[in-house]
């Protein structure tokens, strides 16, 4: 074991494959970008794996982990690229899938456009039984009659099964009878039961997510099987886990049961980079701030922790509209996503008002400055004619931009036709894509009950610390930090992942008459279960369970969430369970009525395995230098607070050494990102390499 | 001196309005009781200036209610004086003729301040499953309808007004619901003025006025720039709308003038109001014809007074769409919600791509079930639910959405725990859809069963259904034809609609909402595109055949081209 000293991070991202190997050793870190190979995957992580190779020898043989993102399985959903797959439904409810729950996204838009069910009509059969609400069988399985559904849909060559029957969260003996049937009948179909992918009241939503998991279950399957095994080939021995949508991480084997759970999980892995950086450096509330081509996500994290919510919806027909997309409801970590991003258009609206976004030119044929074909004015060419980037240090020079063609397409597409000159032009589309992300920031912040005068800002992605000055300075807050390699940084989260999965089980009863031994019991088969799923990697480390109540007044839809101790949930007192739901509603909602009678409506596990410690490495301070010597030079780059371009010093990220202290404005570049900030900032640059950038009050 | 916006500036700010309404309207979600609020959202949050006029609507706003409070909580500010109202205090009413057309939708509007200085008002109105009364379409006056709520302070300057509590617990048949609801539209309201206040304080701005009247001035610009491309005229329209039992049937006269950027629909010559409930007051009657408007002419940009101003409505006082109190209006929407197709009928010649045929959903299908379980304890449940869309020039309509109203479907697993009964089947209907160049969206059944074994209420179960279409189906438009009419079965049987049903142990309800009518000709839609109905069961082999002259193979589900271009040259004859 004692050998086995590197852990490999690599996130499948839509344009590049990001690689990240850590030496737990030493806490040295090599990284490495190529692009993503759609048609398979697993061919980019072989090519970064033998790149890596060249970096540092040998280090395949010595791999202990191997940690992996991906959004296979998110494209696979939007691309329409899944399994053919079928789905089992109670009698009279094969369309739930497909009524959905109704409501009009966009009220005033006759002509919305809404998603087409993963599982067409005719590959949705249904089979005669009935589960009572309460649990109770009203009518048993005919079996007969089951095996034919199953036999149609063989002939009809679906490859993969969906069984979601009505109320089946209450009792799942129809389901489970089904899954027999099933794996008798046709061995090798891919199988998904609702009471184990999502084991929760309303059939729409468990229907949605047991169908989605379905669909990407054999792709996911084979993906993960086919990476097992090159990596194996390679030489590596280390075992593979995969990030989940969670923000936790689990084994292949489970990920290849719950591929669902993974949805879209590279974007996790910053916020996971970023809960570690505020438990490092003891700060928190940390806004994590990730940046990149079409989008720009974002995530409080509060107290060391970023918020999971349970729903997602993916796959929105008309572009970031919530509504427009599938329900899936599986655990995800609370990123806000706006269609921002380094690429998104901007253009003047018919109300004669400016408008960035959500259209994007993406990588392809990307801004006017790109010189692809692109015509749209984009961001990037904003901050390109705002002298924040420079045209011929664009990935560390590489790419070369058109700067005169970017100007050109401000002058020409927003200046003229809003009657302002270029450089107001310019630094509209800036500041409004700021706004746009301080203003989605706001709500955010204002929802979890966070205030944004006291978070750290954290900014990843290429456009990230290009940006987060503005949006710093338009949230208020009093620091940002810009932490090393921030382009590819986030992959650093896969590291400082907990090895977690969380379970629920949904089981309404009355806080005054509820079984809490009965509820004990429920606990522990989620505990039991747990155990199983996350023990797959084979560690000989003991688990972790965290509890917790979804509770409400009798007569509420919505939950409130409690975390409760450990033990024996039986020797709880009801009045204890009573006063803490009243402390926690009351802190959200400003009131609460002790005199109604509250619920049980689900019951929460996670597992975890204990977190390992991510060691950083250190950086030094070549002997003589000094800070004139980090200095690139000089550049004439626009100031918000001298409403004019102003000269801006210029620092070269890699010279830069622990206690290197310097005022705005300055522009410090890397090569692949360039963070921007003004005048009312102080620099400072710690020993790990991270900046940390102080805003100075205004008065 | 007036405080003046850049265009950026003013995206941001006015982005920001945008966002608080749809925070409030979020905590309704979390907060709320009834599964009418929480699962359906049949509410709505907005706020308004201080003159009252409209600034933001929440995004998932109910257009009726949105429509009706626009005009409503301007009037219901008035009932006080405007110089009187103090932080702290909250208005509660459900005046129909004032706001949102009848009983069941309650407003509580508090006013906001800024520095000791009134800014705003924020209302929302929620639909409340039970207001007490006689739920049924067939009631005689408003008292029938239930508990009328006059403007009356609910809280007092911080203080609750107990006695307004009481009152209303008193009259209600679920009051721990009604209250509960009440509460959670007081905690809406209290996050809308905290994040108004929140922004005046950080935008350094004072007051809302600046903005308000840039932002109405605009949007009113935008609207009428696009109505300005509509060629000058008169078009006219009418609507028939089945009444109840044996009486005539409704008739809505409308003709729509257009001249330059002003629109002015003119309703005379209407039905007299109905000794039914389906009377509509003016408000609502003005906000299903600013939505179909609205829709055409300016769909994406958010709603707030300036969109309305170039839109007059003149509906004569005593026709069913202007009614006289004290005229029952509990179903108001079964008339009201026909506004909107009978104006996209209207100004279909001139603007034909704007505009989609009438829709399964029109009116929303709304069911309220209650009655006693076996162990005497009373239950109460609120379900609504749409129909097909009507198709449009360019699309398919969507299957299964409340058109022009808006909401969402109650989850059968959380009906089936609220209430005694099953829910046996909910499933699209094929073929409902109005055949068509492009084709009307399907319509749904729903089958209700009272059980009879240990778990059977008590007798009798109340069922009350507002909806509409049982004799006249979804018209098409172009050519297109119409939609499946809808159905109300009681053990296989037809049963009345509109009089209250009672049903006990072992019936079965059976409700058909109907498809949406169809756009063009069908016989020349894509055959493709009828092939793809046909392989997804939406249509069927044999109407594939009569409606639309595509001929497929029924086993092979495979499209004949050849026999498709003869059939269809031979229907087209004929």
């Amino acid at each position: 074991m004692s050998d086995k000293v590197y852990r490999l991070g690599c996130d499948i991202g839509g344009t590049f494959t990001d690689f990240v190997l850590l030496n737990d050793e030493t806490g040295e870190i090599k990284i490495h970008k190529c692009l993503t190979t759609p048609q398979d995957p697993s061919d980019a992580v072989e090519e970064g794996v033998v790149a890596l190779s060249g970096k540092e020898q040998g280090f395949v043989k010595k791999l202990d982990e191997v940690i992996h993102g991906t959004t296979l399985v998110i494209n696979a959903i939007i691309e329409r690229k899944g399994a053919r797959t079928g789905l089992i439904t109670t009698k009279g409810f094969r369309d739930t899938l497909e009524l959905g729950r109704e409501i009009r996204y966009a009220p005033y838009d006759i002509f919305s456009e809404y998603p087409v069910p993963l599982i067409p009509r005719p590959l949705r059969l249904e089979v005669d039984e009935r589960i009572r609400s309460d649990g109770t069988v009203l009518k048993s399985l005919d079996t007969e009659e089951a095996k034919k559904v199953v036999h149609e849909l063989m002939d009809q060559g679906v490859t993969s099964i969906a069984v979601c029957l009505l109320n089946s969260y209450e009792n799942p003996v129809h389901e489970f009878m089904l899954k027999d049937i099933i794996l008798k009948e046709a061995p090798d179909m891919s199988l998904s039961i609702s009471y184990e992918v999502l084991p929760q009241i309303k059939e729409y939503e468990r229907t949605s997510t047991t169908a989605t998991n379905a669909y990407v279950k054999p792709l996911t399957g084979t993906y993960l099987a086919k990476l097992t095994q090159r990596l194996e080939t390679l030489g590596s021995t280390g075992k593979l886990f995969i990030m989940l949508a969670s923000g936790g991480i689990t084994s292949a084997e489970t990920a290849a049961q719950f591929p669902v759970r993974v949805i879209e999980s590279g974007p996790t892995a910053a916020v996971i980079a970023g809960q570690y950086y505020g438990k490092m450096f003891n700060i928190k509330d940390i806004f994590c701030f990730d940046m990149g081509g079409t989008t720009a996500k974002s995530c409080l994290i509060q107290k060391g922790v970023a918020g999971v919510v349970p729903t997602f919806e993916v796959g929105r027909v008309q572009r970031f509209m919530k509504g427009s997309g599938l329900t899936i409801q599986v655990p995800v970590v609370d990123l806000m996503e706006i269609g921002a991003g380094g690429g998104s258009i901007a253009k003047v609206s018919r109300m004669g008002t400016l408008q960035v976004g959500p259209e994007s030119s993406g990588a392809a044929p990307g801004p006017i400055c790109y010189a692809r074909g692109g015509t749209g004015p984009g961001v990037t060419d904003s901050d390109l004619v705002l002298g924040y980037l420079d045209e011929n240090f664009f990935l560390g020079g590489e790419m070369k931009l058109d700067k005169e063609a970017a100007i050109r397409g401000i002058e020409e597409q927003i200046a003229k036709p809003l009657g302002v000159s270029l450089t107001q032009a310019a630094w509209g589309i800036h500041d409004l894509i700021n706004e746009t992300m301080a203003a989605a920031a706001k709500t955010h912040i204002a929802e979890k009950g966070g205030n944004p005068k006291i978070v750290t800002v954290a900014a990843f992605g290429g456009a990230g610390p290009v940006h987060a000055y503005g949006l710093t300075r338009k949230l208020g807050a009093p620091k940002l930090l810009i932490p090393p390699i921030a382009g590819v940084g986030s992959a650093l989260g896969f590291f400082t992942a907990p090895r977690a999965f969380d379970l629920v089980r949904s089981h309404k009863a009355s806080l005054a008459e509820a079984d809490f031994a009965e509820i004990e019991k429920i606990f522990q088969e989620l505990e039991a279960e747990g155990d199983r799923t996350i023990q797959k990697a084979g560690k000989a480390e003991e688990s972790i369970f965290e509890r917790s109540l979804d509770m409400r007044f009798v007569g509420q839809g919505s939950e409130t969430n409690i975390a409760i101790p450990e033990g024996d949930f039986a020797r709880i007192k009801r009045e204890d369970i009573r006063s803490k739901f009243d402390e926690v509603y009351k802190n959200l909602y400003g009131r609460t009525y002790p005199e109604s009678e509250i619920e049980f409506i689900n019951f929460r596990v996670r597992a975890s395995l204990p977190e390992r410690i991510l060691q950083l490495h250190k950086i030094e301070k070549k002997e003589g230098i000094s800070l004139q010597d980090t200095i690139k030079g000089q550049r004439s780059a626009y100031s918000p607070i001298a409403q004019d371009y102003i000269p801006y010093t210029v620092y070269d990220r890699y010279k830069l050494f622990p206690g290197a202290a310097f005022e705005g404005p300055a522009i410090i570049e890397e090569r692949e990102s360039t963070i921007v900030v003004g005048e009312d900032t102080s620099i400072a640059v710690d020993e790990y390499g991270f900046v940390w950038i102080d805003m100075k009050k205004e008065e | 001196m007036a405080q003046k916006f850049d265009p950026i500036t003013l995206e941001i700010l006015w982005r920001r309005l945008i966002s608080i309404v749809d925070e409030s309207d979020a905590s309704v979600a979390r907060t709320a009781f009834s599964s009418l609020t929480r699962d359906a959202h049949d509410y709505t949050c907005m706020f308004t200036d201080r003159k009252g006029r409209e600034l933001a609507q929440g995004t998932l706003a109910t257009p009726g209610q949105a429509g009706a409070m626009a005009l409503g909580v301007k009037n219901l500010i008035g009932k006080f004086p405007i110089e009187g109202y103090k932080p702290g205090d909250i208005v509660i009413c459900n005046d129909p003729w004032l706001l949102a057309g009848h009983l069941n939708d309650v407003c509580v509007m508090s006013p906001i301040f800024y520095q000791e200085r009134l800014e705003a008002f924020t209302a929302c109105v929620f639909h409340h499953s039970d207001i007490g009364g006689r739920v049924s379409s067939d009631n005689h006056d408003v008292f029938e309808d239930g508990l009328y709520i006059p403007p009356v302070k609910l809280y007092d300057d911080g203080v609750p007004n107990e006695p307004v509590f009481q009152m209303i617990r008193w009259n209600v048949r679920t009051p721990d619901e009604v209250i509960g609801d009440i509460r959670s539209q007081v905690a809406a309201n209290h996050v809308c003025a905290e994040k108004i206040e929140e922004m005046l304080h950080d935008t350094g701005m004072g007051t809302l006025d600046d903005l308000a009247d840039e932002i109405i001035e605009r949007t009113e610009k935008s609207m009428r720039s696009s109505i300005d491309k509509v060629p000058d005229g008169v078009y006219a329209s009418e609507a028939i709308i089945e009444q109840v039992g044996e009486g005539e049937d409704v008739v809505i006269k409308m003709s729509i003038e257009v001249k330059g950027s002003d629109i002015t629909v003119d309703l005379a010559g209407s039905s007299p109001q109905v000794d039914w409930g389906g009377n509509v007051v003016y408000n609502f009657t003005y906000a299903y014809v600013f939505m179909a408007l609205k829709s055409m002419f300016d769909p994406d940009l958010p709603n707030n007074a300036g969109a309305a101003k170039p839109i007059a409505l003149d509906a004569p006082e005593g026709t069913v769409v202007n009614c006289k109190f004290p005229a029952a209006v509990a179903a108001r929407m079964q008339i009201g919600h026909f506004m909107t197709e009978t104006v996209y009928r209207a100004l279909a010649p001139a603007v034909p791509d704007k505009v989609i045929a009438a829709s399964g959903g029109t009116p929303a299908t709304m069911n309220v079930f209650y009655g006693r379980r076996n162990n005497g304890s009373p239950w109460h449940c609120v379900i609504i639910r749409g129909g097909g869309m009507g198709a449009s020039s360019q699309y398919d309509g969507y299957y299964d959405v409340i058109f022009p109203a808006n909401g969402a479907n109650t989850p059968v697993e959380v009906f089936e725990s609220d209430t005694p009964l099953l829910v046996e089947r909910r499933e699209i209907i094929p073929d409902s859809g109005g055949a068509g160049k492009m084709k009307g969206g399907l319509g749904r059944r729903v089958v209700f069963r009272t059980p009879d074994d240990e778990y059977a209420p008590l007798p009798p179960v109340n069922l009350g259904i507002q909806a509409g279409r049982y004799r006249y189906p979804p018209a098409g438009l172009f050519g297109g034809k119409p939609g499946r009419k809808a159905y109300f079965l009681v053990n296989g049987k037809d049963g009345n609609p509109y009089k209250l049903t009672q049903f006990g142990p072992g019936d079965v309800v059976t409700i058909d909402v109907p498809g949406g009518g169809g756009y063009g000709d069908p016989l020349e839609r894509d055959p493709e595109l009828v092939e793809h109905d046909v392989a997804n069961q939406y249509v069927s082999v044999e109407k594939a055949r009569e409606d639309y002259g595509v001929v497929i193979d029924a086993k092979t589900l495979k499209l004949d081209i050849e026999a498709t271009g003869k059939l269809r040259g031979s229907l087209k004859k004929s």
